[in-house]
């Protein structure tokens, strides 16, 4: 049992969609709940039980009473447990905190949510722990963990109790003060956050709240605080914001007490983990900038210390305090220390890469105490940043690629900031560099090797496009580097790409893809490979996409591999390699030169239409040899425009993209995803099952009326379905697009195996403004469980395109499934009474599957009749009139019922069960809840 | 300063990349929804991720030349900081993803933005990056410390007690400490130390002897290139480790470094968090501006309360005028055959006393080597025609001129082409020195045992130890190529 747990645990961490594809959520927790509640199971494995709710409490407790009823189902857990399972202990907290945190949704908190709260309020105060056993980390640590994080998801949550918590970490001398130290500092902040957001609040308040001498007034409003459910969202960092937008709180000169407090959090930070020091630190600045009253200096004494850390996380909260507060801290020769201090450690020989990589960030955001530059623009220089400082960031050839593009990036910006343009040594010292990663890639470099020297080498072109001379002479590398090795083509391609769409005044771009063009043109023809070919082809197409490159070049290209006397490339008839020729073509059609190059196209496209060894290629040559030839330039222009817009689409692409990688094509071949939810289905308000009326009543039936019944179900089609009937309608998001939607097949797909597969169904039409059109789907149970459904849909828009997009799951609830007793139509009361008996009896029993049970609740006689009338009247058995006992059969397909008596007896009403499959009993009796609740 | 999951991922060179462990943390991801609002992005489960990781990373599709999503040329400063873009179920950007890897092993997280919606803040600004960042290292120090298994296993038992590591050092997303490496060990039990607060980082008491050792380590890296066009560069950097078992809660250690007369001073000096106080003068010298000769040069004091369990008290930099070794490294190509030449030369100031010293000449883009008639003025050579590389042992000691030549002529007609290198073609290659001298610092850096003060009733035994070794210490070709 729990090994084959422990499996279902780790395969739903691994992927809880396709984990509760199998199953439902409901059985997997119940399972999990189940075997944490059994005593006689190994401590050990019911810490990895608990993992699921603490990652994903949200999936597995849906809503706010399956969250609460878990949480408190894992209260009565933890007080049952032994106190000697630390562990256990410690992880069920937390994965209290999680259920109770992220099950309910935002409006308010559960109803155990006060009295965990208490429960962790209390362990935490409770030093008992310490003398006992030999527990590697105590309860009280995790409770305070558990605060702090509720404290920071609810922030001012615990803000009355800040006296408390300064105290118990005043006490503390175990190392546990620091668990104390970061809840006390999450809180403070808060606390004093809260304060600057209410009026007229001021240093009474502050010295209120910590506790100097409590005011009436917060007694009243620690009655109304934490319990109510008034939930603020959690804090962003106060300093993290534009200058000047820190709230602040005035307090005269006078508060003492919250001098006091951090002076002496700030005396113990020493004593805490680099990580929780860091924490407390940043919390403390946090506080301090939004008090004026409290110098800004009180951080001094630290200083020193923390800057010749080697820790990352510590330099970094100096550097943030540094952010913070600027010059009241940071004189300019701090400020120039620090600044050499992220130097030295970003080519620092003992940190790691990543560290460097950050410390090489953070100079480009350094907080400078009178930054020159305004605004808001992405990197900018600090001033202190010299070129001869810079130096020691040079990238060299035996970097990392990340290193490398980041050192390369700063010095760019470095000599660009210096006027390096005109025979500047370091810009030189940067081409030189370009070049020797050029050789690498030469010489047959990795992949990663190519990848960065292209970087790199948009990097250069990025900052210095308008430096002719080096910016020239990498074009004529990179046409030699092609010629070499051809198969980079997507990567000059990319280049060229991407430096024309960041750099739209530049020609260099176009420069390239000139070169390019030519060295290809002279390339002779018997040299050239058939995978060369392609690339070439490629590269081609992309220059005939230039107006302003001449395409002749090109035509001589294509008119040279063409005749198959010249080479035996073409007569190959290579499939792709004629798209590749027809692609170019294809360009060539629109491209606005096309007048000068009529004569010679048209012969290459007869050549191929003609010769050409694939007939496919020789069809679609002959097309556009016809397009060329028969239609105007501005037509031709406009059935080969690749960027189609509105209504026409359909027919242009049909004319036009047949064989080319065109855009057209693979967009109307391609199904596209809706980013949201467009439809939905929405459970449309069925017609009240009748009671039906039944034939007065045929005379005593001679036969056993259980066995007629049961004979029925030999045919096994017989009752074995529901029907649900849903309206297919518009989600609220409105995208014209979408307004009108054609042949919609909808797909369902189960998310359990209590049903069998269901067949896809079809809509004509779904227009916004008509009526919504009924979707009747058929279940068939394998098991009467409440379930819910994933939909899918393929539709097709107005202008052709086909869509795919995920509707909202469907729920089929518990009562869904009810069906009437499913008796012989000529029976009358009688009979359908007699097998209500006769089914009773032999549940009654509870043998087998067969259980019974009892529900009781407290209804006035006149809500119970309602309450029947309601949900009950088709399943009625009994008289309706009858009203002192009820019965009723709820039929669920295939083949169970759960059968009621309902009376009301003196203290309250009975609802008395029988079911032949004891697994509905969770279920009815949610169901009973529900009804009876309402 | 949460982290919103974290993922363990073992890869062969992208190849077989499997998660070996996730954990996501509820309660940080519901403080990340409430942030972000309508901006938010939910963590995908862990298939996806890991193939949009994979990708960013580079390492997915290795047989592809070109994909446009991993090999794009538009820079972006990429790390440590990670984008990942997901498609479905919902369209987004998951920022800042911190991923770190050591040989087979990747670890990853992704950190909570604590800023407004709408506008992504530097990764500068995060304290939350810089504790991703510690977390993660510290993780990997942990699952790769070498433990007495083999190398799998250990990682193996080391990933399956992560739960309860986590649970203690970031039980709810927060990380708090990092977990004890050295031995698998759990902590000793929390225990009240009297008046005096016991550091969270001190994790028992011992009681015993005191026993203080100090080691300095130096590494000296070099490039040399023996060519007027291209200075030769070496470095010089130290680190001090210690291991204190002394008693108390809260004991006090000083350590002292000194540096002989004119040494020149140590630079970039950074400390462990658990030394007390600094004097500012320790932290002036940097290793990015000229020493102007009035720098402080020492004694450099440190005065510390120790953890228990081993730590580098310190690091530093030194600016030695002369590289140990100067080498110089010709080739010549002569008709089908290369003629080496080479001569090492130690400089007077190092001790003669080497623990072990080789030189691998390795030839690459070549034919394997097929007759080699190389002689050696002392020591051993060992030839790999494999591999195509020379592996020359020095031994102990250089012979009294300080000075090693070797000389000779190789013939690469082997069978078969040897390994081959893009940085290192035509006559482009190098000699790569791996050395160890004992007892010795460059820098001239020590400690003195009668300097280590350690406040105690018991007098503490004191031991120091020194050494120098080298790390990528390479030797170019000079001839012009």
């Amino acid at each position: 049992m729990a090994s084959g747990l422990v499996e279902k645990v780790s395969a739903f961490c691994r992927s809880p969609s396709r984990f509760l594809f199998g199953t439902s959520s409901e059985v997997f927790l119940a399972e999990l709940l189940r075997e944490l509640r059994d005593d006689r199971a190994n401590y050990t494995v019911k810490v990895l039980l608990l993992s699921p709710l603490c990652e994903y409490p949200a999936l597995l407790c849906p809503s706010d009473s399956v969250g609460e009823e878990t949480a408190l189902e894992l209260m009565s857990i933890f007080t049952q447990s032994p106190p000697k399972f630390v562990q256990f202990r410690s992880q069920l907290l937390v994965a209290l905190t999680c259920v109770l945190t992220c099950s309910s949704d935002v409006s308010g908190r559960l109803r155990a949510f006060p009295d965990f709260l208490d429960l962790l309020l209390q362990l935490a105060q409770d030093t008992s722990d310490l003398h006992g056993d030999a527990a590697p980390r105590s309860l009280r640590a995790t409770a305070c963990d558990c605060l702090r994080e509720m404290e920071a998801l609810y922030p001012g949550l615990l803000s009355q109790r800040l006296e408390l918590l300064g105290g118990l970490r005043h006490q503390e001398t175990s190392r546990l003060h620091q668990a104390y130290a970061g809840l006390q500092a999450l809180v403070l902040r808060n606390a004093v956050y809260q304060l600057t957001q209410e009026k007229e609040a001021g240093a009474a308040r502050l010295r209120a709240l910590l506790g100097g001498n409590e005011s009436v007034e917060c007694e009243a409003d620690q009655n109304a605080g934490p319990a109510s459910g008034k939930d603020s969202a959690p804090l962003s960092s106060v300093i993290l914001g534009p200058m000047g937008t820190v709230p602040t709180l005035h307090t005269g000169p006078d508060c003492k007490e919250l001098r006091s407090a951090l002076s002496s959090l700030l005396e113990e930070s020493y004593l805490f983990t680099p990580l929780s020091q860091a924490a407390l630190l940043y919390r403390l600045t946090e506080v301090v900038a939004m008090v004026p009253a409290i110098p800004p200096t009180i951080f001094r004494a630290q200083l020193l210390r923390l800057l010749g850390t080697s820790e990352v996380t510590l330099l970094h909260t100096t550097l943030l305090m540094k952010s913070a507060f600027t010059d009241s801290l940071f004189s300019s020769e701090d400020e120039a220390f620090l600044f050499k201090r992220l130097v030295v450690l970003s080519q620092h020989p003992l940190l790691s890469t990543p560290e460097k990589l950050f410390y090489m960030d953070c100079i480009l955001h350094f907080p400078e105490n009178r930054p020159i530059s305004c605004g808001d623009s992405d990197e900018a220089l600090p001033v202190l940043l010299t070129p001869r400082l810079a130096s020691a960031l040079l990238p060299v050839v035996f970097n990392d690629s990340a290193t490398l593009l980041s050192r390369f990036n700063l010095l760019s910006l470095v000599y660009l900031e210096a006027g390096e343009e005109e025979d500047g040594r370091g810009l030189e010292y940067l081409y030189e560099h370009l070049t020797s990663l050029l050789r690498i890639v030469e010489s047959g470099g990795r992949r990663e090797n190519v990848v960065t020297f292209f970087r790199a080498a948009f990097l250069f072109l990025f900052h210095f496009h308008h430096v002719e001379r080096y910016c020239d002479n990498l074009s004529q590398q990179l046409c030699q580097l092609y010629l070499q090795h051809t198969r980079f083509a997507p990567h000059l391609i990319n280049l060229a790409d991407r430096t024309q769409e960041k750099l739209p005044d530049s020609s260099w771009a176009l420069g390239l893809l000139k070169a390019l063009q030519r060295v290809i043109s002279e390339t002779p023809i018997s040299q050239t490979t058939l995978p060369d070919l392609r690339w070439h082809l490629k590269v081609l197409t992309r220059a005939a996409e230039e107006g302003e490159i001449s395409q002749h070049g090109t035509l001589r290209f294509l008119s040279g591999i063409i005749p198959p006397s010249s080479s035996s490339l073409s007569s190959s008839g290579d499939w792709r390699l004629g798209n590749g020729i027809l692609g170019v073509c294809r360009r060539l059609l629109v491209h606005p030169s096309l007048e000068s190059m009529f004569i010679p196209l048209a012969d290459i496209l007869q050549h191929v239409a003609g010769h050409y060894g694939d007939t496919d290629i020789r069809d679609h040559a002959r097309l556009y040899y016809t397009l060329l030839t028969t239609l105007s330039r501005e037509k031709l222009a406009t059935v080969l425009a690749h960027h189609a817009e509105g209504g026409q689409q359909v027919k242009k692409r049909t004319l036009s993209c047949l064989m080319t990688e065109g855009e057209g094509l693979t967009s109307i071949l391609t199904i596209h995803e809706t980013e949201v939810a467009i439809i939905r289905l929405i459970e449309a308000d069925c017609e009240q099952l009748e009671a039906e009326d039944l034939v007065q009543d045929e005379a005593e039936r001679g036969e056993p009326v259980l066995e007629t019944y049961r004979a029925q179900f030999s045919s096994a089609a017989f009752a074995s379905q529901v029907t649900l009937k849903f309206l297919l309608t518009h989600t609220e998001t409105r995208d014209a697009r979408f307004d009108q939607l054609f042949s919609i097949r909808l797909h369902f797909s189960l998310t359990d195996d209590h049903y069998s597969e269901l067949q896809d169904l079809s809509v004509p039409c779904l227009f916004r403004e008509r009526p919504p059109p009924v979707v009747t789907l058929t279940l068939k149970p394998r098991e009467p469980y409440p379930s819910s459904l994933h939909v899918s849909a393929i539709f097709t828009t107005q202008d052709g395109l086909t869509w795919h997009t995920t509707l909202p799951d469907i729920r089929v609830c518990f009562q869904q499934i009810f069906l009437p007793l499913p008796a012989p139509p000529s029976w009358g009361r009688a009979g359908r009474q007699a097998v209500f008996a006769g089914l009773w009896e032999e549940m009654s029993s509870e043998t087998g599957e067969c259980a019974s049970s009892l529900f009781c609740c407290q209804l006035e006689e006149k809500a119970l009749s309602a309450l029947v009338e309601k949900h009950f009247l088709p399943f009625l058995v009994s008289d309706p009139s009858h009203k002192d006992e009820f019965r009723a059969l709820l039929f669920l397909p295939p083949q169970s019922h759960v059968l009621l008596k309902i009376s009301s007896e003196e203290d309250a009403v009975h609802f008395r069960l029988a079911t032949d499959n004891w697994e509905l009993l969770p279920h009815i009796n949610d169901y009973l809840l529900k009804i009876t609740a309402s | 300063m949460s982290l919103r999951a974290l993922w363990i991922i073992s890869h062969e060179k992208g190849e077989h990349a499997s998660i070996r462990f996730s954990r996501r943390f509820a309660t940080v991801e519901l403080r990340a929804k409430r942030l972000s609002g309508s901006s938010y992005v939910a963590v995908p489960e862990d298939d996806c991720f890991l193939q949009l990781l994979l990708t960013e990373l580079g390492l997915s599709g290795s047989k592809q030349a070109f994909v446009a999503q991993r090999d794009d040329c538009l820079y972006r400063p990429r790390s440590p900081a990670l984008e990942l873009h997901i498609t479905a179920p919902v369209k987004g950007t998951l920022w800042p993803v911190l991923a770190i890897s050591q040989a087979h092993l990747t670890l990853a997280c992704l950190p909570l933005v604590d800023a407004s919606p709408g506008q992504r803040p530097p990764l500068s600004s995060l304290l939350s990056e810089s504790q991703g960042l510690s977390f993660l290292a510290g993780l990997q120090t942990f699952l790769l410390a070498p433990g007495s298994k083999q190398d799998g296993e250990g990682l193996v038992s080391r990933l399956a007690l992560l739960p309860s590591v986590l649970l203690q050092v970031c039980p709810l997303g927060t990380p708090l400490e990092l977990p004890l490496t050295g031995t698998l060990a759990m902590p000793s039990p929390i225990t009240s130390a009297g008046i005096q607060k016991q550091p969270a980082w001190r994790t028992g008491l011992y009681r015993g002897r005191a026993v203080v050792n100090v080691s300095v380590v130096e590494t000296v890296r070099s490039m040399q290139y023996g060519n007027r066009s291209r200075q030769d560069l070496w470095d010089v950097y130290g680190t001090v480790a210690c291991k204190c078992e002394v008693e108390g809660v809260l004991p006090n250690v000083t350590v002292t470094l000194s540096l002989p007369p004119n040494g020149s001073p140590l630079q970039d000096i950074l400390v462990h968090p658990c030394v007390t106080s600094l004097d500012s003068s320790v932290l002036t010298a940097s290793s990015v501006e000229h020493w102007d000769g009035s720098a402080f040069s020492g004694p450099y004091k440190f005065p510390f309360s120790p953890p228990l369990e081993p730590f580098i008290l310190c690091s530093y930099t030194s600016q030695v005028p002369v590289p140990p070794i100067l080498g110089s490294y010709q080739l010549k190509e002569e008709e089908s055959q290369l003629h080496v030449s080479v001569v090492l030369k130690l400089h007077e100031s190092v001790k003669n006393s080497f623990e072990y010293c080789d030189a691998h000449l390795p030839f690459y883009n070549r034919d394997q080597m097929g007759v080699v008639e190389v002689k050696v003025s002392s020591g051993q050579l060992d030839v790999s025609k494999e591999k195509n590389l020379l592996v020359w042992a020095l031994g102990q000691k250089f012979p009294k001129t300080r000075e090693v030549t070797m000389e000779g002529k190789i013939l690469f007609s082997g069978p078969e082409p040897g390994p081959s290198e893009p940085l290192c073609t035509g006559l482009t290659a190098y000699i790569k020195l791996y050395f160890k001298v004992p007892d010795t610092t460059l820098s001239g850096c020590s400690v003195d045992q009668h300097s280590v003060q350690v406040y105690s009733s018991a007098k503490p035994r004191i031991v120091t130890s020194r050494e120098l070794h080298s790390k990528d210490y390479w030797i170019w070709n000079s001839t012009d190529v």
